[in-house]
């Protein structure tokens, strides 16, 4: 009989050895998926997207269960596109999903050994940061992607995916983390009590904070440039912002894997 | 809850990996077609497999987002679409409707219409079981598929229970509805806490049950899902093969190429 090598490996890709993860990537899951349906405060695009309260959950269990959100975010989008929207959008939803639950807990642990519960100004400033670079990611992968596809332009889309994920984080992610954290802190769920596999050195998580926000600022903003027509590549009109942001994405991936 | 039809047309018998490449080979020849034209025998695959698989009850179930995205993509891609060398018909900052903005938004509109149809058929034929060994069929781990089957699963439970957290809360007399934006946010957290909590005090007894059953074990899997290939199936790889192929050499001799 063989077991699974190393039990307690808890990265991105060797969490999967870890039951506990696995459950927790299924409960951050079905937990966003049960409240994106019945909770819909204002459609944005109708069809597309709406303010959601449920957008705050994948930041705060990235916050509570690490990688495991990340999982979990694009698991439960695919759910919700399981309600009537599945399609190739599904596949670019949850690419975008995993990164919004993946950054808030690597760029806050970037730079902060506390608990992600802001209560000083420094850390007020790097929680919003880390959602802002969460929400940003998330934005600029869901335009893209939609947008190559043909769904939705990338400046219709992008910009309001940013601040629909932005600010319902920012007003109920510090809110339900000051309810939450205590009592998974106490359940030993938090991902800093499951991980035993030390984090990459600081300089290396200090540069993929880097790469992840000039991919994630510069691509929304290139993006809008060549889809309002103020920047021009030779080429023609859709394929000019699928071209021109495809760089930032790259860069996006590669500083995520750094962190 | 879900959009799965118990029936038994030739596609709920088919393999649940061939009902994905029927999907997928739709969602291939979609994107690829730029030209209203071509996008048309598909509306008619598609037509055909919503017929003879029942699905034309979630077509009818869902008919207003079939209305709302064809008509919100043909809008905004009127608006935003950047037409090289094209005259205006009409303009307004940087929106701007030409004749050739109409035609594209005609054409992605069409694309819209052509994936949402194919994802509700996929969607009328597949149980979420079948989605999840699909995709271990195709080569996803284990570990994944599983994690995708329990938050499936996971979620009505979720959702009842914040459906019986919001109706004790309004017996409370607390009222969602009030205050601006911001606080409309905040009113859910009372909401969210409850059932994150809930969640949470799954999580150890799952993961418990899990080990004690050997999900840690590396061995292969053993499934109750048995599906045999049939003739049909591979009659239906084949067609479907045959359509992509089609449409590739159409796409690469620019048949398909929007002009």
């Amino acid at each position: 009989m063989r077991t699974a090598p190393d039990t307690q490996a808890t990265g991105l890709f060797s969490m999967w050895r870890n039951t506990r993860m696995v459950v927790l990537t299924a409960i951050s899951a079905s937990l966003f998926a049960a409240l994106l349906i019945p909770f819909k405060l204002l459609p944005l695009i109708p069809g597309v997207t709406e303010l959601r309260p449920a957008n705050a959950i994948p930041v705060v269990c990235s916050l509570l269960f690490g990688p495991a959100a990340a999982w979990g975010a694009a698991i439960g989008n695919l759910i919700g596109d399981f309600f009537g929207g599945f399609g190739p959008g599904a596949l670019v939803g949850a690419a975008g999903n995993f990164f919004y639950g993946l950054l808030p807990y690597r760029v806050w642990r970037a730079f902060s050994d506390e608990d992600p519960v802001p209560s000083t100004i420094r850390q007020w400033v790097l929680f919003v940061y880390s959602l802002a670079v969460a929400s940003a990611a998330c934005a600029l992968v869901v335009g893209w992607g939609i947008n190559a596809l043909g769904f939705v332009p990338f400046q219709a889309l992008t910009n309001i995916v940013f601040a629909n994920n932005f600010i319902v984080s920012l007003v109920l992610a510090p809110l339900l983390l000051r309810a939450l954290y205590g009592r998974v802190r106490v359940a030993g769920l938090r991902f800093d009590d499951l991980r035993t596999a030390a984090p990459r050195p600081r300089p290396m998580r200090y540069a993929g904070v880097v790469l992840v926000s000039i991919a994630t600022f510069g691509g929304i903003w290139v993006g809008n440039m060549l889809a309002l027509g103020y920047l021009v590549l030779p080429i023609e009109s859709v394929a000019q912002v699928t071209i021109g942001v495809a760089p930032f994405v790259v860069l996006l991936l590669i500083g995520a894997l750094l962190l | 809850m879900y959009l799965y039809l118990d029936e038994s047309s030739w596609l709920h018998r088919c393999h649940p990996l061939v009902r994905l490449v029927v999907a997928f080979a739709l969602f291939v020849a979609a994107f690829l077609a730029d030209r209203a034209v071509w996008q048309v025998p598909l509306l008619v695959v598609v037509a055909l497999l919503v017929g003879t698989t029942g699905a034309w009850r979630n077509v009818v179930r869902l008919r207003y987002l079939f209305v709302v995205v064809a008509v919100m993509t043909f809008a905004v891609w009127s608006l935003f679409y950047r037409a090289v060398d094209e005259p205006e018909l009409w303009r307004l900052g940087p929106l701007m409707v030409s004749e050739a903005s109409l035609r594209f938004a005609a054409t992605m509109a069409l694309k819209l219409t052509v994936f949402l149809a194919a994802g509700t058929v996929f969607l009328s034929v597949t149980r979420v079981e079948e989605f999840a060994f699909a995709l271990t069929s195709a080569g996803l781990p284990y570990r994944i598929g599983f994690a995708i089957t329990l938050s499936f699963r996971l979620v009505p439970v979720f959702l009842e229970s914040a459906r019986k957290v919001v109706e004790a809360q309004r017996c409370r007399g607390f009222d969602f509805e009030r205050g601006g934006l911001a606080e409309r946010v905040r009113r859910y957290v009372p909401v969210l806490v409850p059932v994150f909590m809930g969640a949470l005090r799954r999580t150890d007894g799952l993961a418990m049950a899990l080990d004690a059953r050997g999900f840690q074990l590396d061995e292969d899997r053993t499934s109750y899902l048995h599906y045999p290939v049939s003739s049909t199936d591979v009659e239906v790889v084949l067609a479907s093969a045959a359509m992509v192929v089609g449409y590739v050499v159409l796409s690469w001799r620019g048949v398909l190429t929007f002009v």
